[in-house]
């Protein structure tokens, strides 16, 4: 093999892009993590739910640093406020709960913290992490490994390496570096608007709003944020309503059910996005290149969740990628599909059943009919008896 | 693509909450985008679609048209 500077360049530092680098360089590979941001997570896309199961399966511990406040259990509504609870405090009370010896289900974390920590953890492993350094492009070469080129500080770099993986996170360019088809749907993107807010009381439990009239195409939701705030936020698809995700929120705040509620809310942040809503990528690899995370739209397309995905995703990465360098395979002409492969056995096949389930939903054009059954598929899946619980 | 005439975007800086949405749901070729997260601001867009001001979750994305078609990408129809 020819030298090279690093066995893999990865673009992007969010949880995708660390917990791919913290594995990769756990197995011994030598690995630059790039970002172009001066601080990770911010300004935040991301309402920060996540299971305690999905952390412990990539080895994250809980930790201060990054919880804003522990979660029991869910509550789904129906379009008129009548409620569906899964609270894990009183189903499984021997297990879950605030107290000594009990355990919360998950957690709501804070992005800006949670991002920095887990690239902290992949500095500790032994990976290279640039900030303030953006991914340019990239260019296959005929010896079989690749040039990627970094702007960082203003400096323009060009280093050599085997493997360049795309963890650029929804606005990902470096799949259409290699002319992947990444671009998503109008029909399958929902833009999200959020408040961090002051006054407005919360039980522990992830409030999940359904119905038409507050969130067409996507839902709203009321999290606790911890230190007594809470965060009310909702996402839209844009076919289905000629108003903006800002003016729904607006509507869901002042006129639901919930506006008693709301009546004395402060504004203590304003963030947004957009959540695919969308199946994963069918392509996510190319020569030397192969995508991870919310660039490949690994997103279920039922909660919008990403971060479960991100961090398992991460870890599959990884874990492909030391065994094929390890075993000095081919990277070009196709060779990386085996690394899809295996994403779709361990995680992928399941999210594209969701994504099934989720169009079937929003092909009923019978407003009542689907408010009923994004509904009960809501209250469902976050069920102790879903099959679904663990993504 | 659709030959619409080009059209050159401007972004209410003020409302934008830098989310990258507009980037997401575009259809043009890598780097069509500005150092904020966006859409490009500073050349025209030959396909047109505007699908970038509809997923806008602010709505603070606007358009004028523009004469010159640009020739520098491969996605143009000239
Ligand atoms: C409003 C909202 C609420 C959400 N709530 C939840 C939730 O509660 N639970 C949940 O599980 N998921 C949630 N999600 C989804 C979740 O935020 C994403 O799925 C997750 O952030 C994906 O992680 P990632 O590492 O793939 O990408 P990102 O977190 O987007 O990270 C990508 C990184 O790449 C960097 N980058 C991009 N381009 C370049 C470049 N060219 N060069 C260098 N660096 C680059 C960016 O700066 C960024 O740091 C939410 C999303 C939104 C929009
Ligand atoms: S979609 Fe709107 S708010 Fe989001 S980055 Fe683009 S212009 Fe800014």
């Amino acid at each position: 093999m020819p030298p090279v500077d690093y066995d893999v360049v990865i673009i992007g530092a969010g949880p995708a892009g660390s917990t791919t680098a913290r594995f990769a360089a756990t197995a011994g590979l030598k690995v630059l993590l790039v970002d172009k941001r001066q601080e990770l997570g911010a300004p935040i896309q991301c309402s920060g739910a996540i299971s305690r199961h999905a952390l412990e399966q990539v080895g994250i511990t809980p930790d201060e640093e990054f919880i804003h406040e522990a979660i029991y259990g869910f509550a789904i509504y129906d379009e008129t406020g009548n409620r569906a609870v899964h609270d894990y405090r009183s189903l499984k009370p021997e297990e879950y709960g605030s107290e000594a010896g009990k355990r919360p289900l998950g957690y709501v974390v804070d992005r800006r913290r949670f991002d920095r920590y887990l690239m902290t953890q992949a500095e500790r492993a032994g990976a290279e992490v640039w900030l303030k350094t953006e991914g340019l492009g990239y260019t296959p070469q005929a010896d079989g490994l690749c040039t990627v080129r970094l702007l960082r500080y203003n400096q323009e770099i060009t280093l050599r390496t085997r493997v360049v993986v795309g963890a650029d996170g929804l606005q990902s360019q470096v799949g259409r570096w290699a002319g992947l088809q990444t671009h998503i749907k109008i029909t399958e993107l929902a833009g999200c608007l959020q408040f961090i807010v002051d006054g407005v009381e919360t039980e522990g439990l992830l409030e999940i709003v359904t119905g038409h009239e507050w969130a067409p195409g996507g839902y709203a939701w009321v999290f606790p944020k911890g230190h007594g705030y809470a965060e009310i936020g909702l996402g839209v698809i844009a076919t289905m309503t000629d108003q903006p995700a800002r003016w729904h929120l607006d509507k869901f705040m002042t006129q639901s059910f919930f506006r008693d509620r709301f009546a004395n809310s402060r504004i203590l942040e304003v963030q947004g996005g957009g959540v695919p809503l969308a199946a994963p990528l069918r392509t996510q690899f190319a020569d030397n290149l192969i995508l991870v995370g919310d660039a490949a739209r690994h997103v279920n397309p039922i909660t919008g969740g990403g971060l479960h995905t991100a961090v398992a995703g991460g870890k599959i990465a990884a874990d492909f990628l030391s065994g094929h360098l390890a075993d000095q395979l081919p990277l070009q002409a196709g060779a990386l599909e085996a690394y899809q492969r295996l994403w779709l056995s361990e995680l992928g096949d399941k999210m594209w059943k969701l994504y099934g389930i989720k169009t079937d939903i929003f092909h009923n054009m019978n407003i009542p009919e689907r408010n009923r059954q994004l509904y009960l598929t809501m209250a469902d899946y976050f069920s102790p008896t879903s099959e679904f619980k663990k993504i | 693509m659709s030959k619409q005439q080009p059209v050159l975007f401007h972004i209410g800086w003020n409302a934008c909450i830098n989310c990258g949405a507009c980037v997401a749901i575009c259809p043009q070729e890598a780097g069509f985008v500005s150092p904020f997260d966006t859409i490009a601001v500073d050349r025209p867009c030959d396909i047109a679609c505007l699908l970038c001001e509809q997923i806008c979750p602010v709505d603070t994305i606007t358009h004028e048209r523009v004469g010159i078609p640009v020739a520098s990408n491969g996605v143009n129809g000239q």
